[in-house]
Order: C-alpha cells, then structure tokens, then sequence
C-alpha cells in the first residue's frame, strides 16, 4: 500500500509540476529551470556517491554536454532536439572510455582524477578556437523553441524527469543493493559475486550522460556558451552543496536541497541585493555543520523519535 | 506517505508570489553586485535616480530604479530581465558588465524588445552579433573591443607624435586566458598590427580572479621579448600580484600598462602603483576638466563615503541621465518614441565627453566610441590622452626596479 502510494504522490507532483507554465509566468519559469538544472546535477552526483565514488568533475561533463550540443547544431547542422540527445550520447560514451582508467580508482584519487578530467576538457575547448570558438565561446543564431519559456520549461522538466526515473530506478532495483553493498565494504562485496566494475562504470556512464543531457539543455535554452560559462566550478560545487543540505544516499534528499537552496538564493538575491551571497554562505554552512545528515534526513529522524514516543507513550498507558 | 508529502510541501515552497507597485516611471537594472564595477554602477545610477527626483522627476513622476544581482552569470542575468519586464513591469533597462552575462540576456531582450541602454559587453564577436542589426531598442554606451583598440592606436600614434622621446615598436600583451583577454588580444594584433608598424607578440595567463595568480611564465615571455610597451588585459584582482612579480623580476618595460575593467580600491596607495599606466574612461582627475564629473564625484561620495574606483559608475550614472533625458524629450515611454529620443541623445556626461549614438559594425545605437590613455601619478589618476581631456603628462619612461 506504501508502495503504490508514493507513486500516487509523485504522480500528483510531476502533474503539478508540468502544469506550472499554466499558472506561473516567464520568470518563475526561468527561476525554476535553473533549480531544475542543478537539481538534476545534485541527484546524478549522489548517485555516484551510492557507491562510495565521490566525483568533482560534474561541470565537465555538463560542459562537455554544452559543447557536443551546440557545435552539433552550428558545425554539423543538426537539429537542436536531436543534438541534445546527441550529446546525452556523447557524454555517457566519453565517460565509457574513461571509465575504463579511472573507475579502477578509489577514494581522493578518483576525485582528484575528475576534477582534473574537468580541467582538461576546459582547456581542450579553450584552444580549439576555429572549432570551438576558443574562450570567446559560440552563438547559436536563436534558442530552442524561439525562446518560448513555457517550451523551455518543458524540455528542461523532461530532463530532470529522466534523471529523477533514472536515480528511483537505481534505488529500486538490485543497483541499489550492489552499489551500497560497493560503499559499505568492496572485499565483502566481491566475495559475494557483486562485479563491482561494471556496476560502477554504467553508474558513471549513466550519471555522466544525464550531466551532458543537462548541460546541452541549458546551452539550447540560452543559446551560446563559452568555456567560463560551461566549464564553471558552480556546476560542481552548487550540486555537492545541495546533496548534502537535502541529505545524500536518496533520490528526494537532493530534490530537496535544491528546492530550498534555489528558492532561498533567488529570495535573498531580492531582499538583501548586495549581501545576499554571504547570507547564502553561512547558510550553507550552518545546515551542514548542524544537519548532517540534510533535511531529509532530519525529517526521518524526528519521524522515528516520534514513532518511538508514541509507541512509549501507548505502553505507558497500558 | 511522510516523504510523499514531504516532497508536496517542498515543491509548495517553489511557488513564489510576487508583487506589482504602483505609478512611477521604472527602471530596470542588473549588474554584479559582488564585483566593485557592477557594485559602484548600481550605486551611482541610484544616486542618479535621486538627483533627478530631487529636481522633479520625470513628466510629473518620480524614476524608480529596482537593482538585480546578475551575479556574474548568464542565467542569472536572463532571470532578472525576466523579472524586472514581466513582474515588475519596468519601462526601460539599463546596466549590465559582462560580456558572457549579456548573452545570456540576448534571448530574452529579443523577446520582449523593451528599450535597453547598457554600460556593458565588449565582446563583439559574439555579443553584437548576437544582439544584430535589427535590434533598434539596444542602446550599447560602452565601447566594443574592436573600438577601444582603435582609439588606443590612435592615442599612441599622436602620443608619440606629441612626445618624440616616446618611442613604440614592440607591445606585448598578457591577456588573462578567457574571453576577454583573447578578444584584446586580438584587436590588438589586428589595430596595432596592421600596418607593421608595430610588432606584436602576446601570451595568455590565469586571472588571480579565476585561481591563478602566478605571472612568472608570461612576464617571463614579456622580458624576453623586450617590449616598448607592456600590456596586460585582465581582471583589478590581478593588478598588484603582477606588479609585485614584476618587481621581482626585474623587469623594465618603457610603458607598463595594465587594462582591467577596474582597479582595487587603494590601488594608487601602493607605491607600486606609480607611473603604472591604464586604459580606461574616467578619473577623479576629470573633475578639473568637467562640471559634470565634479558633480558626479561630489554626489557620489557625499552619499557613499567611497570614491568611485571604476568608470562603471559614471557610465551608470550617465544611463540614467540619457534615459531620463529621452523620456522628457519623447513625452512618454512607448517604446518608439523613446527610440526617437534617445537616437537625438546629447548628453554632456562625468566621463569628459558628450554622449551621443551612431552606428557601430552592426547595431545601430553605439554610445561611446573611444577610451582614454592614464597614468597612476603620485597615487592620482591622471589623464594623458585625448589631449582635449589631459590632466597630465605622461611620465616615461617607467622607472627601474630599485
């Protein structure tokens, strides 16, 4: 019965979520992609994070993603919907490849290796000048959908859809079960038949290709790009921050986080315009050094506390 | 069923209601309010906005300026356009710095088409190709790179022509690796490389502002390829580290000449900042020269307790004027009309010269077309080209290391 009722809820808020262009005008609009953009990028993080791998080169990806879209539309021609799934393809195969050398990599080491791919990509697309157009970046002659924003809306719903479907699918299937079992203790999981590179390279494929789905959402949706715009640290840092504030191991913790996060930083921006992003900061740093566990998993545990003082409470009056 | 709700009252929580107000003629401004330019412009067109009221205001009503941090970043900018024209219904746009912001605004201007008169971008590769010819609301007072670095060629050319001890042959330019450095560079070797008068070699370095901060291998380049005139195009965060490794160094440009946006505050208390020269298109200096600047700088610091550091301000505050001034003149804000106004801008403005719009290579409302050549003087900004606008002369060449 709990099963099929948090499906009935999450039906109710993809509905409501799809009709917000009904009700909300272009700015909330606009205002809810970018939470969208960075909710999505905070859930495939922490589906990596599943298994123990913590990844900083998400803005890599998304750059790569930015990239592989936009080029397909001013240099190949390309339809602009199909050169987002061109580049969703092109990320996950680019993670494919590199899979295959860094996934044999474990801890500080497959983190410092991301965070170094991030670089190299940046600066790959930074002297390609005749290709990519080098720092001064390109323009594509207009946005996807002439810049509708209800339309906008959509297509970047539609990719945080898939990445949501993605991550409760890894949380529902025997990935979950594999990639916890990888986090927990990686000798005791191999012993007992988990084949623990391949569950991790479809994790990073999968993980990299919704990055670069998303990035070339966003590049498509505002229509040029530059390696400081693509390859900005924000894509990475933004989405840890929001996995941890909502609570990291689930899919709804980073949904969560970005919600909260992106709300408040637009609210703070309006209310306190020139001190705003400090105020941001500390909150940030307050929630995690006092939550760690996010809200999420604040929620559970006063949820449990209750449950527990209840029961005590109906043993008392026995 | 506690997550699922959870998750309803979360995405409850994204639904924001917004306000309307009332009847003022409103303005619409974004700018990086983290950064000393954007922080300052802001600053300097709300005190803009106050003399105006103070005088009267506009057609009967008072201007109101509402201010959105585009925080440097392209979504950012395009959110706060969208909602300063559809929630807040503002009657012209004004502001903005960054090039890489300013695209991502591009969409959204061509949306709604409402009248924009901006002191950002230089980027013409992409953001005047971007905003194109047909765009007869975009109103560009700063200028494009392509003009800034005609009118320093121009201003060595008579520079050398006025002051023959002054000689160029060799520049070389550190350009900081992102697009504003690579775009300088490149109207540089085109402007000053042309005609072989001059010969020009260049290397890139990581802005202090991006992470990086260590200039030994570009100035290393620099000293080897002895240049008359150094010149490095990056970010104020990049102004004194340089300097210090250049000291360092040892190395001895004839000109050494730094071209960020803006310099950091107390730059000319250091002693390193002596007979350092820059490009740029206002001086505290001006307030000699023009009523408008001492004006301008009076105000301003009056109200703030600051000196303006960056021409951001006195272009900000120019844009309110020119803008206030259209509306008189139009008698409305219809968007037409307003285009017919400001088209006949004359605007005698702080930054020591008068203000009207011509068409550049592709838009057709250029403001400003040309920067000025300054020199760092006893801790003073002075002015040493246009000769119209000079404060100073120029000091040269730049002392040895001691």
């Amino acid at each position: 019965m709990k099963f099929k009722t948090s499906y009935l809820v999450a039906a109710v808020v993809a509905a409501i979520m799809i009709a917000f262009p009904t009700f909300l005008g272009a700015y909330p609009l606009n205002v809810a992609r970018s939470v969208m953009t960075y909710m999505a990028l905070a859930i495939t993080w922490d589906m990596l994070l599943r298994s123990g791998q913590i990844s900083f080169g998400i803005a890599g990806l998304f750059g790569l993603g930015s990239y592989a879209s936009i080029l397909a539309v001013l240099r190949g021609g390309m339809d602009p919907l199909l050169s987002i799934v061109f580049a969703t393809v092109f990320s996950g195969a680019m993670a494919y490849a590199l899979g295959f050398a860094i996934l044999r990599l474990r801890a500080m080491y497959f983190s410092i290796t991301t965070l170094a791919l991030m670089e190299i990509f940046r600066i790959v697309i930074h002297n390609m000048h005749d290709f990519s157009g080098g720092p001064e970046g390109v323009v594509l002659p207009t946005v996807i959908f002439g810049g509708n924003a209800s339309a906008l809306y959509w297509l970047c719903l539609g990719g945080l859809f898939i990445t949501i479907g993605a991550s409760w699918f890894f949380e529902k299937s025997k990935m979950h079960l594999a990639l916890t079992a990888i986090r927990n203790d990686e000798t005791s999981a191999r012993s007992n038949g988990v084949n623990i590179f391949k569950y991790l390279l479809i994790t990073f494929v999968v993980t990299s290709a919704m990055q670069g789905m998303m990035g070339a959402i966003q590049v498509q949706s505002y229509g040029f790009t530059a390696p400081d715009t693509a390859f900005d640290a924000n894509f990475t840092l933004l989405p840890l921050a929001i996995a941890l504030l909502g609570g990291i191991h689930s899919t709804v913790g980073p949904m969560a986080g970005a919600v909260l996060l992106g709300v408040a930083a637009e609210w703070l921006k309006l209310k306190i315009p020139y001190g705003h992003l400090i105020v941001y900061g500390i909150i940030i740093i307050l929630v995690i050094l006092f939550m760690p566990q996010g809200i999420v998993g604040m929620i559970r545990r006063a949820g449990r506390a209750a449950g527990r003082a209840g029961k005590q409470t109906g043993a008392n009056h026995e | 069923m506690k997550k699922a709700l959870a998750v309803i009252a979360i995405f409850a929580l994204a639904v924001p209601a917004f306000a309307q107000s009332g009847d003022t003629i409103k303005l619409g401004g974004t700018w990086p309010l983290a950064d000393i330019t954007g922080k300052q412009g802001s600053m300097a067109a709300q005190l803009a906005v106050e003399e105006i009221n103070a005088a009267g205001g506009v057609l009967g009503k008072k201007l109101e300026l509402i201010v959105i941090d585009d925080e440097l970043k392209a979504d950012k900018g395009a959110a706060a356009f969208e909602k300063l024209i559809t929630v807040d219904n503002v009657d012209v746009l004004v502001g903005g710095m960054a090039s890489g912001v300013a695209l991502g605004q591009v969409p959204v201007l061509k949306k709604y088409g409402k009248v924009y008169v901006t002191t950002g971008a230089a980027a013409s590769s992409t953001v005047e190709k971007a905003i194109g010819a047909d765009s007869d609301w975009y109103f560009h007072l700063h200028p494009w790179d392509y003009n800034q670095g005609a009118s320093y060629a121009q201003g060595w050319d008579e520079i050398q022509k006025k002051y023959p001890s002054i000689k160029i042959k060799k520049i070389f330019l550190a350009y900081e690796e992102g697009a504003f450095g690579k775009s300088s560079f490149d109207q540089t070797k085109v402007l000053f490389g042309a005609d072989k008068r001059y010969v020009i070699d260049g290397a890139p370095f990581k802005s202090a502002a991006q992470g990086g901060g260590d200039y030994g291998a570009v100035l290393e380049a620099a000293k080897t390829f002895k240049p008359d005139l150094f010149l490095w195009a990056g970010w104020d965060a990049d102004a004194l580290p340089m300097l210090e490794q250049a000291k360092a160094m040892k190395f001895n440009p004839g000109i050494y000449l730094g071209a960020p946006p803006g310099w950091p505050i107390g730059f000319g208390t250091s002693k390193l900042s002596d007979n350092v020269m820059f490009y740029g298109m206002w001086a505290p200096s001006i307030n000699e020269i023009s009523p408008a600047s001492k004006k301008f700088y009076t105000g301003f610091v009056k109200k703030y307790k600051e000196e303006p550091a960056t021409y951001f301000a006195p272009l900000s505050y120019s844009a309110i004027y020119i803008i206030a001034d259209a509306i008189k003149l139009a008698g409305t804000v219809e968007t037409n009309a307003l285009i017919k106004a400001l088209e006949a801008t004359k605007y005698a403005s702080p930054l020591g010269q008068t203000i009207t719009f011509t068409p550049a290579n592709i838009i057709k409302h250029q403001g400003i077309k040309n920067q000025k050549i300054l020199q760092w003087q006893n801790g003073r900004q002075e002015v040493i080209w246009p000769f119209e606008s000079a404060t100073a002369k120029p000091v040269y060449p730049f002392p040895k290391w001691k």
